[in-house]
């Protein structure tokens, strides 16, 4: 299927699907969603090539009647695949007398919000195209001084997704994006330092210039490290990549409304409260044209939109879909999601409806990294990539425990010599009360999220 | 559909592909949820594709289709094949590999179970979390939520290639979690987990140990404990780490250095060092996609996605480094055999090398003797998962934990993380208990190379570990 006929047949299909559900079973609710997606990559690891190309397309339904519902899902968008599925979730319906008492029903009809920008160009690029983005990345790696193992991919993604429901909406939305990465390790004897850039770029074909120099040069500084040989409570400066991972790890989770409404989120009773230091904002804006993940809809067809989060610290909203938001009574933000994301699935459309930060984007501060580092008295940490296992923290305690494989040290001013890896742990959410500063540095990050370098205090370290 | 994917094969070699690999995946997976006392996942999925893999000039181009039909499989060997080409031309190393026989699987060759999942109907499984979860609730403390879940996968996997091969096989795996959270005093959430998984028939909820009653009753204990535990304190410090922790430990850190593709690319920390001792004589590590279920757990991977039988494979021998886990190119290359490693997550994404069930093998110290030799340390118990870096860099994070002094345990602890670097870990190992535990999930699972989660196996005996860094609080 090509690119422009993807709105019409998959609402064609959504239509055809939905009327074939309520054949069946007039008296229940059906949400139909549909994905087709092309996705193709190119790989080189050290020579070792690999390519692949493919469409994933998948459709799931949602069955709901006197508040039972059900999901099924199955590879493909053709009709029978679609029947197979609406067939099993009303199967599931009549198996089970369990109910969610707290299901209201699927989303309402509204306005869709807008499909982010793209550059045409990116849909005639050809596979040749990603072995020359790749094999420059490459290229750029082997400028770099000393042994450097080169790893890079490219790859370009095109495709949309269609949501109908019996309460008459019908909706799509299409998307398109090409992304390069670099990956270096620069090794010196035993020693082994990593480092990993990435771009991603809806608004015009890749431009890989420089990108694979900078991981080879990054892991390359980090070659020579020393031990720390302390336990102690230092300030960390997390620059953007690494500062990403910071607040997906906490105030993304955090803010979700499931976790809110659920119990599971240490900022549940803090609407209104200041929970972060003066200068910080957070916004979560599904409707930045550039935005990667920037639809016309959300995962459940509601329009996709702009929420303050944190204000000046003060905390002002959480993200909702319709089912968490109708149960706490709050405006839906637009934030539905089928596994999306940093960290989504690639077979999206067998997941059911969750809460995830479209785009997240912190607001940049006024000092630069230099004068963020040199305002620093004494020793602190300079954390220049995510820590290892950042991502298995646990959103209830809202305590981390991480650790810093690509640091430095920062004494009185200065950034000194690389360190060993370093266990970095305290409380996401003390870290924000104890933030020192906000660099003006702010870039979209491999991870999606926006941010500048953070500056903060009373974290325990050991190394 | 085995003919189409045989079809598939000789077109692509009709295109010009060397050599052809085509598999088809017909899964079912269930999820089941309830929270509190809401049910919030009633799910099925049914997963089913072809993937297809051209080689040219000893490069793979893959592809993979939703579709059954012959046209469309056809289209679908097409890219694979145009994508090999295209690719050939920038492979600076090309992972060739030896011709083998073909290979045919066994009926046999499907584990059986008494009570399989498919022959039980929803509300039996919704039964099994409602009984899990009000046993957490009886036995919980100031409890904030309780989630009990369930999870099934099975069906059948069929695989030909251009030697002919004929494998036809079924996936299984049960899963059984709960997971519940407290509230302390302070109003921090504190959280206790417990479950059964692995290929398993849904008999095993019958058996003493891991009824569902047990499951959600050790998931309360484990929270309300949590309630009073202290901060795990920063530093280093003797470790004890329980089966399923010591698992993460093999799976996560050694196992992912030890995968043929990043020891071919000159990635991992454990090229050139075949035959060199890397641990203590109380390091012994394997994988194998056939491991004693009955006995002792784990998953049952009879056939790797590139059609090689399973192998137990010995990566570490007493702290001897034997061999890497392989697919057919890497195997070539590094001049060892394939070991049935080759795995996908599913038929959307190229076989890659995976691990099957990776685990640290038992020695002979009882618990008993093993906290008395650890004297004054932690003792580490179950993971919420880890993470590793090229270098051999890790962190794994373990539910809970107790502070041991003397050889007996004083108090719980929580927020328990440890690090450090495999390599140096391995040499570290003071002892090994004599039992073994695997555990296979469906909930969780590996990633790599932006294919996750992949169902793996993973455990071994509690292992008794020195000078391990512990992050907390300073």
């Amino acid at each position: 299927m090509k690119y422009d006929k993807i709105k019409d047949t998959l609402l064609s299909e959504v239509d055809s699907g939905l009327k074939f559900a309520q054949s069946l079973d007039n008296a229940a609710e059906f949400e139909l969603f549909l994905y087709y997606r092309s996705n193709s990559n190119v790989e080189i690891r050290q020579g070792v090539v690999k390519a692949t190309d493919g469409i994933v397309a998948g459709n799931a339904i949602r069955a709901a009647k006197d508040q039972r519902v059900s999901f099924s899902s199955s590879s493909g968008i053709t009709p029978d695949r679609i029947k197979r599925s609406v067939r099993e979730a009303i199967a599931s319906l009549k198996a089970t007398s369990e109910k969610d008492t707290r299901f209201q029903g699927f989303c309402e009809p509204k306005p869709p919000g807008k499909e982010g920008k793209f550059a045409s160009k990116i849909l005639e690029l050809t596979t040749d195209d990603l072995v020359k983005f790749t094999l420059q990345i490459i290229g750029d790696m082997s400028t770099v001084n000393g042994r450097i193992l080169a790893a890079a991919d490219s790859n370009i993604s095109w495709g949309g997704f269609a949501i109908g429901n019996t309460r008459g909406l019908q909706e799509v939305s299409c998307s398109v994006y090409n992304a390069g990465s670099a990956y270096a390790m620069a090794i010196d004897g035993e020693e082994r330092r990593t480092a990993w850039e990435a771009l991603v770029t809806r608004e015009k074909p890749l431009d890989v210039t420089g990108l694979g120099e900078k991981a080879a040069t990054k892991a390359r500084s980090l070659l020579g490290a020393k031990k720390l040989n302390q336990t102690t409570v230092l300030p960390t400066l997390w620059v953007p990549e690494a500062a990403a991972s910071y607040v997906l790890s906490s105030l993304q989770q955090s803010a979700k409304g499931n976790n809110v409404v659920e119990g599971l989120s240490p900022i549940a009773e803090k609407l209104g409260e200041k929970i972060a230091g003066s200068s910080f904002t957070l916004v979560d804006d599904g409707q930045n044209p550039l935005g990667i993940e920037t639809e016309a809809i959300d995962a459940e067809g509601y329009p996709q939109k702009r929420t303050t989060i944190i204000k000046q610290g003060v905390l002002k909203q959480f993200l909702f879909d319709s089912y968490y938001g109708q149960i706490a009574e709050k405006p839906l933000t637009g934030n539905s999601s089928r596994a999306g994301g940093p960290f989504g699935s690639s077979l999206c459309y067998e997941y059911t409806p969750t809460i995830i930060g479209k785009n997240l984007e912190v607001s940049p501060g006024t000092k630069t990294e230099d004068e963020l580092i040199a305002s620093i008295d004494g020793q602190a940490l300079l954390i220049v990539d995510v820590p290892i296992g950042i991502f298995h923290s646990d959103v209830a305690t809202g305590e981390f425990s991480a650790v810093a494989s690509s640091v430095f040290l920062i004494e009185n001013g200065e950034k000194k010599m690389p360190l060993e890896p370093i266990s970095v742990a305290g409380s996401f959410y003390k870290g924000l009360e104890q933030l020192q500063g906000i660099g003006n540095n702010a870039v979209m990050t491999s991870l999606l999220v926006k941010t500048p370098s953070l500056l903060i205090d009373g974290f325990s370290v050991t190394g | 559909m085995l003919e189409t994917l045989q079809a598939a094969v000789s077109y692509g070699e009709k295109l010009g592909a060397d050599f052809v690999e085509a598999r088809f995946d017909d899964l079912t997976l269930r999820t089941l949820r309830r929270i509190n006392d809401t049910w919030k996942d009633i799910i099925l999925k049914s997963r089913t594709g072809v993937g297809i893999t051209c080689y040219y000039d000893a490069t793979p181009g893959y592809s993979f289709t939703a579709s059954e039909d012959k046209e469309d499989v056809n289209e679908t060997v097409k890219r694979a094949y145009k994508m090999a080409k295209a690719a050939s031309t920038a492979a600076s190393l090309k992972l060739d590999f030896n011709e083998r026989p073909a290979v045919k699987s066994q009926p046999s060759d499907t584990f059986n179970v008494k009570v399989h999942p498919r022959t039980k109907d929803l509300d039996f499984k919704m039964d099994l979390i409602n009984r899990m979860v009000e046993s957490a609730r009886e036995a919980g403390k100031d409890i904030q939520n309780v989630t009990g879940r369930y999870g099934e996968l099975f069906g059948q996997k069929i695989f030909t290639n251009s030697e002919g091969s004929d494998i036809n096989w079924d996936f299984l795996v049960v899963d059984l979690p709960c997971r519940v959270t407290s509230k302390t005093s302070t109003g921090a959430l504190v959280f206790g987990s417990e479950r059964k998984a692995g290929t398993l028939g849904l008999e095993i909820y019958k058996q003493k140990g891991f009824t569902p009653e047990e499951i959600g009753k050790a998931a309360g204990e484990f929270a309300a404990e949590q309630i009073t535990a202290k901060a795990c304190p920063a530093g280093k410090f003797t470790a004890l780490t329980d089966n399923d922790l010591t698992g993460v430990l093999a799976h996560e850190s050694f196992g992912h250095l030890s995968e043929a593709d990043f020891v071919v690319m000159g990635m991992s920390p454990l090229v050139d060092k075949i035959g060199t001792r890397l641990g203590t004589k109380h390091a012994t590590i394997v994988d194998g996609g056939v491991p004693n279920i009955t006995k002792n757990g784990g998953l049952w991977i009879p056939y790797d996605d590139q059609g090689t039988k399973a192998n137990m494979t010995t990566i570490l021998d007493k702290g001897i480094l034997r061999h890497y886990l392989q697919n057919r190119g890497t195997a070539k290359n590094l001049n060892q055999e394939p070991t049935g490693n080759c795995r996908a997550v599913h038929f959307g994404f190229i076989p890659i090398p995976r691990m099957t069930n990776t685990y640290f093998m038992p020695g002979d110290l009882t618990k008993e003797e093993a906290l008395e030799q650890l004297g004054t340390g932690i003792y580490a118990i179950q993971t919420s998962g880890g993470q590793v870096e090229g270098d051999g860099s890790f962190l794994f994070k373990a539910d809970r934990g107790y502070w041991v002094e003397h050889g007996k345990i004083q108090h719980p602890i929580r927020e328990v993380s440890l690090s450090g670097n495999i390599l140096q870990l391995l040499t570290q190992v003071e002892g090994a208990t004599r039992d073994l535990s695997l555990m296979g999930t469906y909930f969780g699972g590996c990633g790599k190379g932006g294919q996750h989660p992949l169902p793996c196996g993973l455990g071994g005996p509690k292992l008794l570990i020195k000078d391990v860094t512990f992050g907390g609080q300073a």
